[in-house]
Parts: C-alpha cells; structure tokens; sequence
C-alpha cells in the first residue's frame, strides 16, 4: 500500500523531467565544460597536446599577422571538441593556466562550434584591439 | 549407463538465445539458454562482443594518459577503475597521498557505490515489470549524480584520481551542499529498501530465487554482493584497508538466503552504510592539501611492478601493472568482477524457469547490455518467433 501512496503524491505535481531547450538544466558553474587557450599567455610548449589522452589536440601555426610576445614558435593548441572527453588535464598540465575553462556544455547548436580555432583566436585580436 | 546430459539433450525443446544487444545495461553478452517446457536445463553464456582492447591501449599510452583510458572500461565504476590504477602507479613511484585525498578519494567511490546500486535495483524494478519504482528510484540517483558534479566536476566521469592526491578540493560551501543532498537522499533508500522488502510485486518474483549455497559462490569464485547475499563475509574494504577505509568506519553487510531478493536488499543495506560513511567522512574531513600539482609529477617511472585491488560497487577488481621503466607501462591486467560473476554463473540458472533468467541475470549486477529480445526455436514444428523481453519477464514464455 505505501507504493500507492507515494504515487498518489505525485498526481497533483509537476513532471520531475526538465523540459530542456525552454528551461535550463541546473549545472555546476565549476564543472567540466568547455575551454580553450588565452592566446595571450600561451606561450605554444604543445604540452597539452603531447599530454591529451584523446590525442584531440593539434599544434597550428598562428596566421601571420598576429604575433604574441611570449610565442617564440608561433605554435598554438586547437582542441577538436567532437572527440574531447573534457577531462581537463590539458588545463592542469599547462605551465602557463592558459586554459579558460567554463561549464559550458550545450556544444551542439545551431552554431556548432567543433574546435576551439575560433575562440583562441579571438582572445588574441582582442588583446591587440584593447 | 546413460549419462544425465544425454538425456537433458534429448528433452531440449527450446534454445532461446538472450542478448547480445540490449540498450537498458552496459555491455553486450549472450545468454543462449536451453529449456526443456519452462525448465531451464543448461546456459551457455557467449561474451566477447565488447572488446575494446584497452589493456593492450594502455601498452602504447603514457602512464598518465591511462588514468583517463582505464577510468572509461566502465561509466558507472570510473572511479574505482582509476583508483585502483593510480594506487598501483603510487606504489611504483613509492608515494603516499595526503590524509585529506584519502578521505576524498573514498567519497567519490562510495558516492559512487550508492548511484550504482540504486541504478542496478531500478533495474531489477523495471525488469520485473514495476516501471513506476524504477522511475522514482532513477529521479533519486539524480541527487547522488549531483553530489558526485559538485565533488568531482563532472556527473559520471569523475577524473579525480592522480598520483600523489586527487585532482580538484572542496570547500565548506560544497560540503554542507554535499550534506545536506545526504540528508535528502538517506529517508528515500531507507523508503526504498522497505518498499523492496514488503512489497509483493517484488517479493514474490524475487524470494527463493537464483539460490547460491556459500559453497557454490565459493568453489565458482563469485565475488562482491554476490558472495555476500550468500552469506560469506568478503569485502576488500575491510581486508585491505586501503585509501581511509582503515579510519572511515563501516560494516560489513551479509546475507544468509543467497536467493535474488537478499542480493538486492544487501545493495541497498551497503548503500546505506555507504551513506553513512560519505556523512563521516565530510564531518571528519581532515585538514591539509588534497591536490596535487600535475606538472611537478616525475615524467618517467622506475622499474617495478604493482598489484593492487578494490573493492567496486560490483565485487572485488584487481590491476597489475608493470613498468619497465620510462613512461609507458610494459602491462596493464585488469580483471573485473562482473566477468567472474557472469561467466562462472551459468550453473545457477538450472532447475528455475525461463521468466527467472533475467532476475537471476540482473541479481548479479552484469555490467552487460542485458536481453533485447529472444528468439524462440521450436526443433519439432520448425517455428522461430521472437519474443520481446518484457513478455519474457512478465508472462514467462508463451510458446
């Protein structure tokens, strides 16, 4: 009988299920989600790629217009983030905390974003803009 | 003198293959089971459809890359998987984590050992037909996946275990969340462990069935809450005392029925004492560093080798590792306690009916994708059909 009960309790409430796109799930803002590398103090040692255990990044020489102080090679981290498994230990290997992470974990939207090409990049033509 | 298989083999009427694609468990496996009417008579269990090949992945990897490849052989025990892999690299390396990381490292396994066998009771619910519990338990594990978000950083895969420490701490914020998400989560187990002890819906496909006598589980070498539920009393934690499990106290749960219902009650006894020792530990967390600096790790490792063993939510897991030097280990051995408990089990599935195959199944916790449907064989009229597995464990087989 008390089975009957707790479902009972259930007639008058709300689904427990999150209607996802129109309401937001709840997350942890220090969870594991989306980062990319602050071109700015990357200084391109490619230890995060030699470290990443899905092999998902990949050293990209920088275009040739932009050129941070501290990049002697020119070199730059790319993450793929379709075969990423947000394990963050790009983020605790690197010599310089690169890394800006966030709990950003919505990666498939109408713009998808695969790599973090964009992002890294941006963070650099900002820096010189300022 | 006509031996007692002979004849078995005669009376067989049916060979019902079980698996190997099922999408509610983990892992694909085929349970091809042979019936004579209703009466099991003989199980043959076929696995080897998930090999991934992650020892020989370890080989060609970096000790620390391995970290991360050894915590996905399995989603739902990462933790334990990655604990006891970075205790044998500990013990390779000769260094001792800090008694802070101990403590947290047994949170993240035994929050870990509560969503497990939450999951694997829900399971057993919707298998035997009660979807309503399996959907109220599920909503629970949430709040134990949310617990593990705030402690770990992430729902399922926890990444938390380095040499030497653990990989991110907690502060007194997280702690009282963590606490108070205890405080929620303890009436509803105690809730659903009464609900599975009364309630006649599972009560009555469960008692007496799938028995396992002490000396079976023994001589087949079954480990875990199934060894347990049969009442011999075996748990590494209390064995080996590693990580804090020699400070943290807890009690070693047994049954003594050995049927399907004592190794579903165990789990939710363990789970609750699981609790209390994930309560003691955030009220008794030691102070000090927990986390370890990743870039001051040493890059190559000495000779030597390391065997160490856990106890997962699933029974007793063990890793060799070998390290020539350099940093690549020359072997990684992993043997997982579902592959004992699922391949040395195919004697107790004899003399039940073919409706009790899935309990018996799900009762030893597989870590297996379990029975999508099944194809019934008829050798005298030549018929097949298929039977979904609902009607497998809901109405027995309707041949």
């Amino acid at each position: 009988m008390s089975f009957v009960k707790e479902v009972l309790s259930h007639l008058l409430r709300k689904p427990v299920t999150i209607e996802y796109p129109y309401v937001e799930t709840s997350i942890e803002q220090d969870s594991r989600g989306r980062h990319f590398p602050d071109l700015r103090k990357c200084i391109g040692c490619s230890l995060c790629a030699i470290e990443c255990p899905a092999k998902v990044i990949t050293m990209k020489k920088l275009p040739s217009e932009l050129k941070p102080p501290k990049n002697p090679r020119g070199l730059y981290p790319v993450i793929n983030y379709i075969g990423c498994v947000f394990c963050y230990r790009c983020v605790s290997v690197c010599p310089v905390n690169a890394y800006v992470v966030s709990s950003e974990y919505r990666l498939a939207s109408d713009r998808s974003i695969e790599s973090s090409e964009e992002l890294s990049l941006a963070t650099l033509r900002e820096g010189e803009s300022r | 003198m006509t031996r007692a298989t002979a004849v078995s083999e005669e009376l067989v009427t049916l060979e019902i293959p079980i698996g190997p694609q099922h999408p509610a468990l983990h892992e694909p496996i085929m349970l091809k089971v042979h019936a004579d009417g209703e009466e099991v008579v003989k199980v043959e269990v076929n696995t080897g459809y998930n090999h991934r090949g992650i020892e020989k992945l370890t080989e060609r990897n970096t000790f620390y890359k391995d970290i991360f490849i050894v915590s996905r052989v399995c989603g739902i025990c990462n933790t334990v998987h990655a604990d006891c892999y970075v205790r044998a690299l500990e013990q390779i390396l000769n260094i001792e984590p800090s008694p802070r990381a101990k403590y947290l490292r047994v949170l993240a396994q035994e929050l870990e050992r509560i969503h497990s066998h939450m999951l694997i009771n829900a399971v057993m619910a919707e298998i035997v037909g009660f979807d309503t519990l399996f959907m109220t338990i599920m909503r629970d594990r949430e709040l134990v996946m949310k617990a593990k978000e705030i402690l770990t950083g992430g729902r399922v895969h926890a990444d938390y275990f380095m040499p030497g420490g653990v990989r991110r701490d907690i502060d007194e914020v997280k702690r009282s969340r963590l606490l108070d998400i205890l405080k929620r989560l303890e009436p509803r187990i105690k809730y659903y462990r009464q609900v599975f002890e009364r309630d006649p819906t599972i009560t009555k496909r469960l008692t007496g069935v799938g028995v396992l006598r002490p000396r079976d589980v023994v001589e087949h070498g079954l480990v875990g809450p199934v060894l347990r539920g049969s009442g011999v009393r075996s748990d590494v934690r209390a064995e080996d005392r590693y990580d804090a499990y020699d400070e943290v106290p807890f009690n070693v749960i047994t049954y003594e029925e050995g049927d399907s219902l004592a190794r579903m009650l165990l789990r939710w006894d363990e789970a609750l004492e699981s609790l209390n020792m994930c309560r003691y530990i955030l009220e008794h967390l030691p102070q000090g560093s927990a986390v370890v600096d990743e870039r001051k790790l040493p890059r190559r490792f000495p000779e030597g080798e390391a065997y160490t063993r856990v106890e997962a939510p699933r029974g007793e897991l063990t890793y060799y590792v070998r390290s020539k030097g350099g940093d690549k280990p020359y072997r990684v051995k992993i043997r997982t306690p579902s592959y004992n408990n699922i391949i040395n089990s195919a004697f107790s599935y004899i003399g039940y009916s073919i409706a009790d195959v899935p309990v018996i199944l799900v009762s030893y916790d597989p870590c297996i994708s379990c029975m999508e449907r099944a194809i019934i064989v008829d050798r005298r009229r030549g018929i097949r059909k298929l039977v979904s597995l609902r009607d497998l464990a809901m109405k027995g087989v309707a041949v």
